[in-house]
């Protein structure tokens, strides 16, 4: 540690002598917000990750390349992935100890991209790129024979980042997909741009409208869905979206659809304005549930999972679990409704995965977390051109901050250990700054707005978990980035990750 | 903090400049190693079968080509150091300072594009408030259009194109022909493209190929659909009839004086592809020089690198390939049966609209780097048998909604239409052979495809089925030359014969140059399928 900040003094003077001093003022102000220990720190978690969590690399068929682009998981603790290239395999012996004896079976062959699959009443579902698919093994010799078409009543212009992503069924078995824009950038056909529900009868509903690039879709613990978009145009940074019913998402490329189905007109926002200013405008217009800060918590975000394994993954229960490709992470946020609207903080989780991730899917009942991915035609920090893994709770519950809540004068912190509270109650433990982004139609935005509001006091609870920041300068509209200093928890532990990204949509009233 | 004593410690200084010096030409690094690094690699040569930046000419030459790539991303077909690519490259425009674009761009320049000059925040400055109203990524051919390439040096000297409209399929006597275009075109490359047409059109270029030593030289030349080459006033080498570049390439050694020899390329595009190759070798040379833009590999092939992945029938059960496949609509299902023969069916038109022989598909292109564009066939004799609706009630255009888009001019519109079906899915056997699904409002229609033998020769046997209360239209074949049905056969250009083997039977019509079968309710027909 001491190290550490001699290099930053060191890079600072050295800044400093040069001829720009707003360079070294800025340079200073990078280094206390942590800018530059971010990556550092990152390194630093995932080298701890194994005290907390076994992460570990499943065998894929031999000679085989499966690039994971879904997981699925089937009775019996049989465990199914569709890659890529459209092939769908299912794994017996995959939740073993002994992985060597895992035994592959291929379902199906040669499908095209499916991204989203699960297992219902005896069939495989498949969202593919044409067409949302049932396929079943009717003669039961472990191979699909029929394939239904459920629905296709979207339009394929015939590009290759037209993807589309299914979900798990909802409480009525409607399934939720979003469709990507046409190169990412155009809608050249019906309905990009867009996310529906296909009912069990095949039934195609668009339910919103203002998608840009999604990387995954699924629910939380109340069944309300979420999808992932990509940093890009009309996206400032990366995010984790709301689908609420009928809304907007705030990528105006695709509106035209809508006359398809005699919809009212979606929203065409301001560009260069700001996320908060178009949504007062555009009520339509549901905001990021949670910015992921490009650069900073990730740079492509992919799978959405909800742990609901009741602790057996960690005490993360209602969280979400979301992938990041670029950086072969999971993260992890909590959620909570204020005015509304969901909002909620982001912290680093997992790491080290072996290729850029894209499904991520937890089995519930026994609280393993599986995911997939490929490196090929968007590199990774992993190194892998493939990866199947699990990862797995080892029972030792790492010292975080659980979750940031938002009050009406600042925060509360909960941690999952009983902290020493004479360190959490030092406000110069905790620093915080905020930002957002320009609400544009160019690509990406970089960060703006920024103010360092003031902790005014921390507050320890009294069962050491909470601890209730008073803030001046919360920022509707901002993120609020949370760093915590040397706060330790009674037992000693030190943070295995420091900082959190809050995305304060509402401030609270107050109670 | 640092009090004065310490600067006054003479190593401690030289670390401090050295700290100075390193932050401020690492910050073109820093820029590239966050943003760029993804997909043009650490070392620039590109990661993942991402385009490099190392031995490519784009980053080389107008900082303003770069500058708009870099704020404005770029889309499209493109062609970097002699490999094709179809992506995105994101814009960056609104993330990066025209400071942070200039240190990167000199970065680049410096470190992989062989000591490009640098290039200034102000010249990205004024790029960007010349591009302010660009929205969306640039085209390799805008780009190109505004900052082309310095003309390419080659052999080939005093180049003159002749350009002639109309169609031919078999070389024209061009002594008789009126030119419609004659152009000096400044490059020493051969380009059809210089005749700014696609189809029905021939082009004569003329000039002189500069040998550096006497000797010999081998001249590889290779066309789509055909021509001639002529070294010396003497035709040496001629490629015939319609067909692609691949298999029909000829390479002749001729022995050559040091100087300028005359050349003359005769070239004829009928229809499809228009590809030139012409190379060289001296006697020095131990790899092909190219006089084309289109480059050949060893058979004369476009050297794309590009690993080819069979998808075959294997153990006697047919292949299935569900992805973009050319001359189809995007919803393509592929079918490859083990006798050699494949269909395409179209799920969006409900039609087998692709019929061919020989390998079925090459997952090369679509299952590496980022899988763009559409995938031909890969065997031979590809027969696009219709393109419209293929299930068709009588007069009434159905119940069905479907969403289509259509471009007009240059936007794409949406549109509602109704038809008579849906694709329903299919059903594969044990040997994988199909069984396509499609029904509409009070009919269903199956159809079945079977490997079979018949005289001798591989065929298909086609069952399709109707039930319900509604008799259907089937289109087997629409623009095309069909002759009969006589004796029961139809023979469709290119020489696919139609049997009908049991059932109602197709019928001709002369209208609409198509094939069609009509079932009633309940009624099968079963059909042969095979080449003459």
């Amino acid at each position: 540690m001491k190290n550490l900040s001699l290099i930053l003094a060191l890079v600072g003077l050295a800044v400093g002598v040069s001829a720009a001093p707003e360079k070294a003022a800025k340079a200073a102000k990078a280094a206390k917000s942590g800018k530059l220990a971010t990556v550092d720190s990152i390194r630093v978690a995932e080298a701890r990750q194994n005290e907390f969590y076994e992460r570990v690399e499943i065998p894929t068929p031999a000679g085989e390349v499966t690039e994971v682009s879904s997981i699925a998981l089937l009775p019996g603790k049989k465990v199914a992935i569709g890659t890529r290239r459209g092939d769908i395999w299912v794994a017996e012996g995959a939740y073993d100890a002994d992985l060597s004896k895992i035994k592959w079976t291929k379902y199906a062959s040669n499908q095209h991209e499916p991204l989203g699959m699960f297992w219902k009443e005896g069939s495989m579902y498949a969202m593919q790129r044409p067409e949302f698919t049932r396929l079943t093994d009717k003669d039961g010799d472990g191979r699909a024979d029929s394939f239904d078409t459920v629905s296709s009543q979207w339009g394929v212009s015939g590009d290759y980042h037209e993807y589309a992503f299914g979900s798990d069924p909802d409480k009525n078995g409607d399934v939720w997909m979003v469709l990507c824009l046409t190169g990412s950038f155009h809608a050249h056909a019906p309905w990009r741009g867009w996310a529906a529900k296909i009912t069990p009868e095949g039934k195609f509903i668009p339910v919103a409208s203002g998608i840009r690039s999604p990387g995954g879709i699924g629910h939380n613990d109340k069944g309300d869905f979420f999808y992932t978009d990509n940093q890009g145009v009309w996206n400032g940074s990366s995010s984790l979206k709301w689908l609420r019913a009928g809304s907007f998402q705030g990528n105006p490329t695709g509106n035209k659809s809508a006359a398809l189905a005699n919809f009212p007109a979606p929203p065409e926002p301001t560009s260069g304005s700001r996320t908060l200013a178009e949504r007062l405008k555009f009520p339509e217009y549901v905001p990021p549930a949670l910015i992921l800060p490009h650069g900073k918590v990730g740079n492509s975000p992919s799978g959405v999972a909800c742990d609901m394994s009741k602790g057996k993954f960690g005490p993360w229960e209602s969280h979400m679990l979301i992938g990041e490709q670029t950086a072969s992470q999971v993260q992890r946020a909590n959620l909570e409704v204020v005015n509304g609207l969901y909002q909620g903080a982001v912290f680093h989780f997992l790491g080290g995965f072996e290729a850029g991730l894209i499904p991520v899917r937890m089995d519930q009942e026994d609280g393993t977390l599986f995911v997939g991915g490929s490196n090929r035609g968007w590199g990774s920090r992993g190194s892998k051109n493939f990866t199947f893994e699990r990862v797995r709770f080892k029972g030792k519950v790492p010292f975080e901050m659980h979750n940031i809540s938002a009050r009406n004068d600042g925060f509360e912190v909960t941690f999952t250990h009983p902290v020493d509270a004479a360190a959490a109650a030092d406000v110069a433990n905790y620093t915080m700054d905020t930002f957002t982004y320009i609400y544009q139609s160019s690509y990406g935005s970089p960060e703006v707005d920024q103010t360092t509001p003031t902790i005014k006091s921390a507050t320890v609870s009294a069962d050491g978990l909470k601890v209730r920041l008073i803030v001046d300068g919360l920022v509707r509209g901002n993120v609020h980035h949370l760093a915590l200093g040397d706060i330790k928890s009674k037992a000693g532990e030190t943070l295995w990750h420091s900082e959190g990204w809050y995305t304060l949509n509402e401030i609270p009233a107050a109670k | 903090m640092v009090g004065y004593p310490l600067m006054r410690t003479p190593s401690l200084l030289a670390l401090l400049a050295s700290l100075v010096f390193v932050t401020a030409a690492e910050d073109g690094a820093q820029v590239y190693n966050t943003l760029c690094v993804a997909c043009h690699g650490p070392d620039g040569k590109g990661l993942n079968g991402l385009p490099p930046l190392v031995g490519s000419d784009w980053p080389k030459g107008p900082a303003a080509r770069s500058i708009k790539i870099v704020l404005n991303g770029m889309e499209g077909p493109v062609e970097v150091a002699g490999k094709s690519y179809n992506i995105v490259m994101p814009p960056q425009g609104a993330v990066l300072s025209d400071e942070k674009i200039a240190a990167a761009l000199t970065y680049v320049r410096k470190a992989f594009a062989g000591g490009a000059g640098a290039v200034t925040p102000d010249e990205v400055k004024v790029v960007r408030a010349a591009t302010a109203q660009r929205a969306t990524p640039w085209t390799a051919e805008e780009l190109l259009k505004d900052h082309p390439f310095p003309p390419a040096k080659t052999a080939l000297k005093n180049l003159v194109g002749t350009m002639y409209k109309g169609e031919w399929k078999v070389m024209p006597d061009f002594s008789a022909l009126k030119p419609a275009l004659i152009e000096d075109f400044n490059v020493g490359v051969i380009d059809p493209d210089q005749s700014g047409l696609k189809d029905a059109f021939a082009m004569v270029w003329t000039g002189q190929f500069d040998a550096p030593v006497e000797g010999k030289y081998t001249f590889l030349f290779d066309c789509d659909d055909f021509g001639a080459l002529y070294v010396g006033g003497e035709r040496i080498a001629e490629v015939k009839g319609i067909g692609p570049v691949g298999g029909r390439a000829k390479e002749v050694p001729v022995i050559l004086k040091k100087g300028l020899t005359p050349l003359r390329v005769e070239y004829v595009e009928f229809a499809g592809q228009e590809v030139v190759v012409l190379g060289y070798k001296g006697p020095k040379d131990k790899d092909y020089k190219w006089l084309s833009k289109s480059k050949g590999g060893k058979a004369g092939k476009p050297a794309k690198v590009r690993v080819f992945i069979p998808i075959q029938p294997k153990d006697g059960v047919a292949a299935i390939y569900r992805n973009f496949i050319d001359n189809i609509s995007p919803r393509a299902i592929g079918i490859g049966f083990p006798n050699g023969l494949n269909i395409a069916y179209s799920a969006d038109n409900l039609a087998a609209e692709l019929f061919w022989n020989g390998k079925f598909m090459d997952g090369g292109h679509h299952w590496t780097d980022r899988g763009a564009g559409n995938e031909p066939p890969a065997g031979t004799n590809v027969i696009k048998l219709s393109s419209s609706q293929g299930v068709l009630l009588e007069g009434s255009a159905g119940d069905v909604v479907r969403f289509v888009r259509e471009k007009d001019e240059k936007e794409w519109k949406f549109s509602a239409v109704k038809v008579a079906a849906e694709f329903k899915g299919y059903d594969l056997d044990k040997a994988g052979n199909p069984t396509f699904r499609s029904a509409g409002e009070g009919f269903a229609l199956s159809d079945a495809w079977l490997p079979e033998e018949h005289s001798g020769k591989a065929a298909l046997s086609r069952t399709l089925k109707v039930t319900g209360d509604k008799a259907v239209t089937i289109l087997l074949a629409r623009d095309l030359a069909v002759s009969g049905p006589s004796d029961g056969v139809a023979e469709i250009a290119g020489g696919l014969l139609v049997r009908a083997v049991s059932g109602p039977a197709p019928k001709a019509n002369a209208n609409d140059k198509s094939l069609t079968l009509t079932l009633k309710p309940g009624e099968t027909a079963v059909l042969g399928y095979s080449f003459r």
